[in-house]
This record gives structure tokens, C-alpha cells and sequence, in this order.
């Protein structure tokens, strides 16, 4: 620590200038002070008088005048074209910060790896999906899906025996109990694994909206073999939902494209993890 | 002249007054007669939606939450695009609140369902464990006033013109009229809704105040 506040030049030159202010102010007074004892005033007094005090008729002083002149003109340019209009706005300001987020956002996060978008979608989920699919996931009793299955046998298995509606493709809904005991089971696990492997002949009740290799015969209905990946969670996120359980809104314009890959990677980690 | 003016105090200060308020008055005035114009695409209160924004007056809910969202990014990320001045154009009075112990709700149907409130509303912390709301049971009980919401209504239209039965405007229509648009709305509301009695209430053709305020809180957008 610098124990003499005199050797920053700051302070010196603060008190140099407050030196002169005070011999400026000393000698103004002054001579101001001075000027009212021994001044005598010429000049034409007006007809009124307030208590004694009157006053002359003298022109304004012309630095005045023009002053006075030269405000109104610049006034007049202010108003007409002046008026700083396309300088700064709030809503400008907003503009311009959510573009430069979104554009630094865009590119830091263009090649997330998997755990890092596990960590980004975790933090969306507890903002955006937690308050009707609960902080775990679980749907908290039936509110909301139960995520913890969604995107295993388990969950195929459950959209299988309770069907499925809402997500809005020309297909309409998807009855309860298309499928029951093994064939569901069989299909449930064919479904979840990608659609390799043998396919089981029950499966042929899905193709009729699903299409025999279960891309949803161009977008008629869920595509099935992105069944468990990020991409049919971003799906859903824009697509939104009115299902048995209730309605879950779209996300659609609300959520980036990668802030969706991110939410679907952390709801796949829910089921996948253990 | 200017001898003549100052031996006339007050006429002088009014004509001060006067130049001075001119100038105020063309800055303040284009610019929010503009500003305050309903946005495209802003409707009326139906009967039903009045009838829950006053369940929300009566319940004080603007006492927690405020309906404006400021143009920063981070209230646009969570409660979606920043409030505009027309959006309130039929709001009498305006709900901006001015105090947040819960989040804004000014597009709370943008983010929330049906079901979703009828929770929330019975238990909160049911879908929000941290959350320090009261329950709101009583709303599933006592029935709307919609007399009142729709004395309101007539009254906004004829003294302020407000667009009810406009062409492409909310339907208002007479009191029978709009009592029965009322209960159409509140039924597709209560199909979205689990609580028995709610549904059993709706069907005998009386409105609960939960169905009222979620069809306020759903046209919220």
C-alpha cells in the first residue's frame, strides 16, 4: 500500500485543481464584491417598481442574445432532424444481446459431446419439463410420461398396452391394446433396439401407420426407428402433445435445435444410466 | 410586451404552465397514443376468461405474480417474448403487478396446460416441491360470479368501446347468449380436467371458479 496519497498524480492533479478553483472563486468574489460597492448604473429605469427595486431598460447583452438565437435554431434542427432516432433503444440493446449470445451459444456448443450435452439438457429439463414430468423424471404418479422408461422396451411396452395420441400426425391416435402379453413384449424389444435384427410378425399391426420399416410412412405417423434417440425428443418438443395423460405444450421457437439434442440426451440417460 | 406580461403574475404563470405542458404533451402523447394500441391479434375477454381474471383479483394473485416481461434476455428465456404496451389494451385494470414471489404469468398458457394448473392449484407442491404457494381448494368449490364478469364485459363495450361482437372480435351477445358460451368453454376446459366434482359441477351447468381461472390463465399468451 502507497502510505502517501500524494504520490498518485491523480490526487495531484485533483489538488492542484482544487487550488485553483479556490483562488479562481477568491478572486471573482472579489472583484464582483467590489464591482456592488462602487458600481454606478446608467441607463433608462422602466415605468414599474416592485417595492423600490426597479429596473433599466438596457438591451441584453448580444453573447446573450445570440445564445438565445442560436438555442431556438438548434432547436428547431433537433426537432426536425436532429432527434437522435436511430441511435439507442432498449428494445435495441435487447436485440443486439440475444444475437451475440445466440451466435456465441451456436458456435460453442456446435460440436457438444455426449456428456456435455447430458449437463446442458439436465439444466433445461429442471426448468422447462420438471414442473409436469417431476425433477426425477418419473412423471410423479402419472401427472406427466414417466421418462425413466421412455426410450427402453419398458417404455414401447407401456405406449403398446395404453396407446398414444396428440402428437398431431395425419394418423390420428393409436389404440390401447393393439398388442397384448409376449407379441407386445416381442415387439416392444424389436422397437427398442433399433428396429434390427428379425423382425416379429406381430409387427405387422404397427405397419399399418408406422409403415413395414417403421419410418412412419413419410411422416403419416412416428417415425419409429428414431425411437429412442435425441432426435424423436426434439420431435416431440416441437410438435407438442395431447395425449391420455394430458397436454404437454410445444416448445417449438422456445428451445434451439441444440438445446432440444441436449434435452433428449439427458431423458435417454434417465433410462440408460443404470 | 415582456413589461406587459410581468405585471401580470398569474396570467403570466399560467401562460408558462401552458407552454411548458404543450411541450410535454407532444413528446408523451403520438407516441403512446401509438404505442398503446391493441397488437394484432389481441381479442377481448371472453365471459369466462373475465370471470377467472376476476377469481385471480379476488385471490390477489397479482400480489405474488406480475404479468410483464422486461426486454432482458434472461426474463425472455424464461417467460417468452417481452411484453408489449397493446398487449393490455383491454386489460381493466392492467395486472402488471409489482412483485415477484412467483414467476410471471404474463404467457403462462404459452408453458402450462389445463392439467397442469388443476394440480397445481389443489397442491402446489405437488408438481413444484419447493414451492411456497398456498393450496387454492376452496377454487374447486365456490362457483364464478359470472354476473358480475358479464356486467363488466356490457359495461367496457358500451362506455369504452372495447369490440365485443365485432366482426372478428370475441362474441359477447346478450346475457343468455353469453352464459351459454360460457358453460360450452367451461366444459371443454373441465374434459381436461380429473376432479370429479368439478366435472359433476360443470355438467349440472355451474361453473367453478378452478374452470374460470384456468380458462384466464390458458389465454394468457
Amino acid at each position: 500500500m502507497n502510505s502517501n496519497i500524494f504520490q498518485d498524480n491523480i490526487n495531484q492533479l485533483a489538488l492542484l485543481a482544487a487550488v485553483i478553483i479556490f483562488f479562481l472563486t477568491v478572486f471573482v468574489a472579489g472583484k464582483y464584491i467590489k464591482q456592488m460597492k462602487t458600481d454606478k448604473s446608467t441607463g433608462e429605469l422602466a415605468d414599474e417598481n416592485w417595492d423600490g427595486i426597479g429596473e433599466y431598460k438596457n438591451e441584453l447583452p448580444s453573447g446573450w442574445a445570440y445564445t438565445f438565437l442560436g438555442t431556438m435554431i438548434w432547436g428547431l434542427w433537433y426537432w426536425t432532424m436532429g432527434y437522435p432516432v436511430d441511435a439507442y433503444s432498449q428494445i435495441g440493446e435487447y436485440n443486439e444481446e440475444v444475437a451475440a449470445h445466440t451466435a456465441m451459444f451456436e458456435s460453442k456448443w456446435a460440436d457438444a459431446d455426449d456428456q456435455t450435452l447430458q449437463e446442458m439438457g439436465e439444466g433445461i429439463f429442471l426448468v422447462q419439463c420438471a414442473p409436469c414430468h417431476g425433477i426425477a423424471g418419473d412423471g410423479m404418479g402419472g401427472k406427466a410420461a414417466d421418462l425413466t422408461v421412455w426410450g427402453s422396451a419398458a417404455g414401447v411396452l407401456a405406449t403398446i398396452q395404453n396407446g398414444s395420441k396428440g402428437l398431431g400426425y395425419p394418423m390420428g391416435e393409436m389404440p390401447a391394446g393393439m398388442l397384448s402379453g409376449d407379441a407386445a413384449k416381442k415387439v416392444a424389444e424389436y422397437v427398442a433396439n433399433g428396429m434390427k435384427g428379425e423382425m416379429p410378425a406381430e409387427f405387422g399391426v404397427c405397419a399399418g401407420c408406422h409403415g413395414m420399416d417403421g419410418k412412419g410412412m413419410g411422416g403419416m405417423a412416428p417415425d419409429l426407428t428414431k425411437y429412442g434417440s435425441p432426435a424423436f425428443v426434439a420431435d416431440v418438443l416441437e410438435r407438442g402433445k395431447k395425449g391420455y395423460i394430458g397436454k404437454m405444450v410445444s416448445f417449438k421457437g422456445r428451445l434451439t435445435p441444440i438445446q432440444e439434442k441436449a434435452v433428449g440426451a439427458y431423458i435417454l440417460s434417465l433410462s440408460r444410466s443404470e | 410586451m415582456f413589461h406587459w406580461l410581468e405585471q401580470r403574475p398569474f396570467f403570466f404563470s399560467v401562460g408558462v404552465f401552458l407552454v411548458i405542458a404543450f411541450a410535454g404533451l407532444i413528446e408523451i402523447v403520438p407516441d403512446f397514443a401509438q404505442a398503446s394500441r391493441p397488437v394484432a391479434g389481441t381479442q377481448p375477454y371472453t365471459l369466462l376468461q373475465l370471470a377467472g381474471r376476476h377469481v385471480y383479483i379476488k385471490d390477489s394473485c397479482n400480489a405474488c405474480h406480475s404479468q410483464l416481461i422486461r426486454p432482458f434476455k434472461s426474463e425472455t428465456d424464461r417467460y417468452g417474448p417481452y411484453s408489449l404496451s397493446g398487449e393490455y389494451a383491454y386489460d381493466r385494470p392492467f395486472l402488471w403487478g409489482s412483485k415477484r414471489t412467483g414467476p410471471d404469468l404474463h404467457r403462462v398458457g404459452e408453458y402450462r396446460t389445463t392439467d397442469w394448473h388443476e394440480n397445481h392449484m389443489w397442491e402446489p407442491t405437488s408438481v413444484v416441491p419447493g414451492s411456497i404457494m398456498p393450496a387454492y381448494k376452496h377454487m374447486f368449490t365456490q362457483n364464478a360470479d359470472l354476473e358480475t364478469a358479464y356486467a363488466e364485459a356490457l359495461t367496457v363495450k358500451k362506455v369504452f368501446n372495447v369490440p365485443y361482437d365485432q366482426p372478428g372480435f370475441t362474441k359477447l351477445g346478450s346475457w343468455e347468449e353469453a352464459k351459454k358460451q360460457a358453460l360450452e368453454d367451461a366444459k371443454k376446459i373441465a374434459a381436461d380436467m380429473k376432479n370429479k366434482d368439478v366435472k359433476e359441477a360443470v355438467e349440472r351447468g355451474e361453473i367453478p371458479e378452478i374452470v374460470a381461472l384456468i380458462a384466464y390463465l390458458n389465454s394468457l399468451r
